[in-house]
């Protein structure tokens, strides 16, 4: 196992010098003019476009510019990202936190949910409770997460004015800002747990409930949908119909044997689901002024922020690499004819 | 289902937004939302309407303009103790040399007394610096008759010299030295060259005032400016923190500031990029004022809480529909076959006025104002906003008469034009509903003339833009302009000038008209000034380099209980954040 996980952690260098060699060369075929748009910003400013140019090197040859960024990168230094106003490692660490956090506490519950209502569904194949999770899931990939947020936002926060919007109110901004407030973690609702402040702790997932919600409903319907067919199919096994002329119980021929079968495409899907909130979601962070990292992402790719384009993209090749190494070993714990090893 | 209704009913009815109109949020903390976080809080960086808003509030220049005035005469002083004037005697007889008396007492933020020094150093390192694509060459022109530091790309040394020689401390008093006489120098005073501590500077690792360290100052990356983590001026609000992972910069009231201390203890200025989001914290009260764009207006309207500002003109000319009179050729789409053949047009296409004109009457300038205005704009004819002296009054020169285009086309180009027809690409932002209905009036209205000729729609984007204008590869598309400081030469310059932004990218030149700019700019008398910008304005209208279609108005939405909005046109991010010192919440 171990020899597997550093064979694969090998690999990850590898896979991030091609993804951000294809992003390079991907942005060679816009024009420096266009490139340099990020440092212009103004009608006024048009006429220094040249030395801009200059200044930042957007005449030079790819390899020489590639060549630059790379030294920087072996020097610790993934450059400044002009969309966040700051160093491309001090924006993951500004936004990645929140992203994480918020990806932890959606999750969870996607993962709960969909499982559960899949293996029901599958259970209870074409009775009400399977037209009623079916109809969710139908809704819930059909729906656009922004349709979805702006409704939310406008009866929880518009309306009752329980869920405001943002990562905190100004009284726990300024709590969390005070010398005393120790960032142990930097994942803000552990902190305020960490820091005694009920009160914040409270505050900061209040304000994580709408997005949490948005992505459970449309992020759920998938999964669901595949732990239903992946049940159904394996209901419908041989095995599964042994158990049941064993006369063992219906409960324990579901979760003992055909559960941990279905299981395998959820383990995978699930990955990807994880990455996929990770890398952060764009339109429930826009809508809920929610400061994560997919927000900065696609920024940068709007303005051309070069070096904000590959900090993100080198986080999400990371990012991708780790997932797929754990699947491989929950595959592993959740088939044990699965050996990772070889 | 009925009882589930009326259950939900009564909840809602019961909810803090019932009460929401009845009691002041945050009642000594103002919450702005908008759309651009800053790019710099280092006043000779900043070039930006976000950063700048910030900047003017934290930072304070040596003059200022009293409320909502425009013109010299409005102006108050700030860090400077007096205006000078020839009449005060602080302006020399030549109009060359300016003395500002530095008021005596004013604190920076972290305790310490502003100097004549740190006057004289703030002007200096707002000349010298010089980031390209910064605002140093406003300073520059008047100051060292320049626009750069540097020549050729490569730094001047001698610079330095002529700047430590123009701008000195003598008695106490800022002396500041002009290359030439410029009218509107006070003006620029008021909006840039904030004050800061050199000390602070240098600790930042910012210019040392010397010389002899000039160079590797000069022109410098983004990073090695003053953190935006950091900034310390004499205004009324000191930066408490810049938080840039929530996009919110956070401003606490200046106790030791020289006048009494601002009414309001906190201002947050956030970003929040959703409209609707924005428009429910202002709803909801977490927001004091939001920015809203004008197809926003409507919806902002009747928000239980909040009022709309409307009407507020803004010191720019907006919506400029602007000709090329000769085009790149190379790998240019949007001039089709690049020749009068009904497939495209020549490079030169615009250089006949005829065809500048047919296109003039082809604008519905009605249209335009009654449905993008919302019937709140009015026409326009003159390069410089009536407001300010030498200014015109609306007098449409063109109106929309398809019996006129028609006729100029005719004449165009010895008749080919009408005879063979052409394909030309109208060019514009994407994003802007405006410029794209615009587009599809004049296309709608050209077409229809004859079948012949057709006009393609292209939205672009901002980076595409700016590559096609700098290779002036767009034949027509639409411009606007806002002031940098309320003077006419600040509109006059960039839009007719043959070196300046638009004429130069238009490649329009009168000679007169550029001699009459000059002469304008060193003359300190309003009336000759006047006189001399209408006399430009009659041959730019004989000329017709562009159409100006109409000015609009903004809006500003806001709380009830914010009180105490002064509108000032020159003020940066104005009407929507504004001079925070002159606001306060209060029920009444």
């Amino acid at each position: 196992m171990l020899k597997f996980c550093l064979k694969r952690l090998a690999f990850l260098p590898l896979v991030m010098f091609g993804v951000t060699f294809l992003l390079f060369f991907c942005l060679q075929f816009l024009s420096p003019e266009m490139r340099a748009s990020l440092y212009i910003k103004d009608p006024r400013q048009l006429s220094q476009l040249e030395a801009v140019i200059e200044k930042y090197g957007l005449r030079k040859p790819m390899p020489v510019q590639y060549a630059i960024w790379l030294k920087q990168v072996v020097r610790g230094d993934l450059g400044y990202s002009e969309t966040a106003k700051m160093p491309v490692a001090e924006a993951i660490r500004a936004f990645f936190p929140a992203t994480f956090e918020l990806t932890l506490l959606t999750f969870f519950p996607i993962l709960i949910v969909g499982v559960f209502f899949g293996v029901l569904s599958a259970v209870y194949k074409d009775r009400l409770v399977d037209h009623i999770t079916r109809f969710v899931a139908i809704t819930g990939y059909s729906l656009p997460s922004f349709v979805l947020g702006l409704v939310l936002l406008m009866v929880f926060y518009g309306r009752l004015h329980w869920f405001p919007p943002g990562r905190y109110t100004l009284e726990t901004d300024m709590l969390v800002h005070l010398d005393s407030f120790r960032h142990y973690t930097g994942l803000l609702t552990l902190d305020c747990l960490l820091n005694r402040e009920g009160g914040a702790f409270v505050d900061v997932v209040k304000h994580m409930i709408l997005p949490a919600c948005t992505l459970l409903y449309i992020s759920v319907a998938l999964l669901l949908r595949i732990t239903r067919s992946s049940m159904l199919e394996e209901l419908s096994k041989d095995y599964v119909r042994t158990a049941r002329a064993k006369g063992l119980p219906e409960r324990v021929v579901i979760r003992k044997h055909a559960l941990a079968n279905a299981l395998i495409p959820v383990v995978t899907l699930s990955s990807l689901l994880f990455i996929g909130l990770l890398g952060g979601v764009v339109i429930t962070e826009t809508v809920f002024d929610f400061p994560g990292i997919g927000r900065w992402g696609v920024q940068a790719a709007q303005q051309l922020d070069v070096p904000g384009v590959l900090g993100s993209t080198m986080l999400a090749a990371f990012l991708f690499v780790m997932a797929n190494l754990i699947s491989d070993m929950l595959y592993a714990v959740v088939d044990p004819r699965i050996r990772v090893g070889g | 289902m009925r009882t589930l209704r009326a259950a939900l009913s009564c909840v809602l009815a019961l909810t803090p937004a019932a009460f929401a109109a009845e009691t002041i949020k945050n009642p000594d903390t103002f919450v702005y939302a908008t759309i651009g976080d800053p790019d710099s809080l280092d006043p000779i960086w900043s070039y930006d309407t976000a950063s700048h808003n910030i900047i003017a509030n934290i930072y304070e220049f040596l003059l200022a303009y009293k409320g909502s005035g425009l013109s010299v005469k409005d102006l108050v002083p700030m860090i400077a103790g007096k205006v000078p004037s020839k009449a005060n005697g602080l302006v020399s007889a030549d109009g060359l040399t300016y003395r500002f008396p530095i008021r005596k007492g004013v604190k920076f933020h972290d305790g310490t007394i502003l100097t004549p020094e740190d006057a004289r150093y703030s002007i200096l390192r707002f000349l010298l610096v010089d980031r390209d694509g910064g605002p140093a060459s406003l300073l520059l022109e008047p100051i060292l008759g320049v626009n750069s530091t540097r020549k050729n790309g490569k730094f001047d040394p001698e610079i330095g010299g002529r700047a430590f020689a123009a701008v000195t401390v003598d008695k106490g008093d800022l002396v500041i030295k002009l290359a030439r006489p410029f009218a509107p120098f006070l003006t620029i005073l008021a909006n840039f060259g904030a004050m800061t501590s050199k000390d602070f500077c240098v600790k930042n690792g910012q210019w040392d005032g010397q010389a002899a360290t000039l160079e590797a100052f000069n022109n410098p990356r983004r990073e090695a400016m003053i953190p935006n983590e950091k900034a310390d001026g004499t205004g009324a609000f000191k930066l408490e923190r810049l938080d840039k992972a929530n996009k919110q910069v956070i401003l606490l009231r200046h106790e030791g500031y020289w006048r009494a201390p601002a009414k309001l203890r906190q201002v947050v200025i956030k970003v929040v990029d959703d409209f609707n989001t924005r428009k429910l914290m202002l709803q909801a009260g977490d927001a004091d004022a939001v920015y809203g764009p004008q197809m926003y207006f409507p919806q902002l309207q009747g928000v239980p809480g909040a009022e709309v500002i409307d009407g507020l003109q803004n010191l720019e000319r907006s919506s400029i529909l602007m000709f090329t009179f000769k085009m790149n050729p190379t790998a240019n789409q949007n001039i089709g076959s690049g020749k009068l053949d009904g497939q495209g047009v020549p490079p030169d296409f615009f250089s006949d006025k005829d065809v500048r004109k047919a296109f003039a009457y082809s604008v519905d300038y009605d249209s335009y104002i009654r449905d993008i205005l919302r019937g709140k704009g009015r026409r326009t004819s003159g390069v410089i906003p009536a407001s300010l002296p030498g200014g015109s009054e609306p007098r449409p020169q063109f109106k929309l008469d398809p019996k006129k285009a028609e006729e100029h086309f005719r004449k165009a180009w010895g008749g080919q034009v009408w005879e063979k027809g052409f394909k030309v690409s109208f060019v514009f932002n994407a994003g802007s509903a405006p410029s794209q209905t615009i587009a599809q009036m004049i296309k709608k209205n050209i077409e229809a003339l004859n079948p012949k000729f057709r006009v393609d729609l292209r939205m672009i984007q901002w980076s595409t833009y700016l590559e096609q204008t700098q290779a002036n590869k767009i034949p027509v598309f639409l411009a606007a302009w806002q002031a940098d400081y309320p003077d006419a030469h600040n509109f006059a310059f960039p839009i007719v000038h043959s070196e300046g932004y638009y004429a130069g990218k238009q490649g329009y030149k009168n000679p007169k008209v550029d001699a009459l700019i000059d002469e304008a700019s060193r003359t300190q008398d309003e009336r000759t000034r006047s006189s001399l910008y209408k006399r430009m304005q009659s041959l730019v209208d004989e000329d017709v380099p562009h159409v100006m279609l109409a000015e609009g108005v903004r809006y500003r939405a806001q709380r009830t209980w914010v009180k105490g909005f002064v509108f000032r046109p020159t003020f940066p991010d104005m009407p929507y954040g504004g001079y925070y010192y002159d606001l306060y919440k209060a029920v009444k």
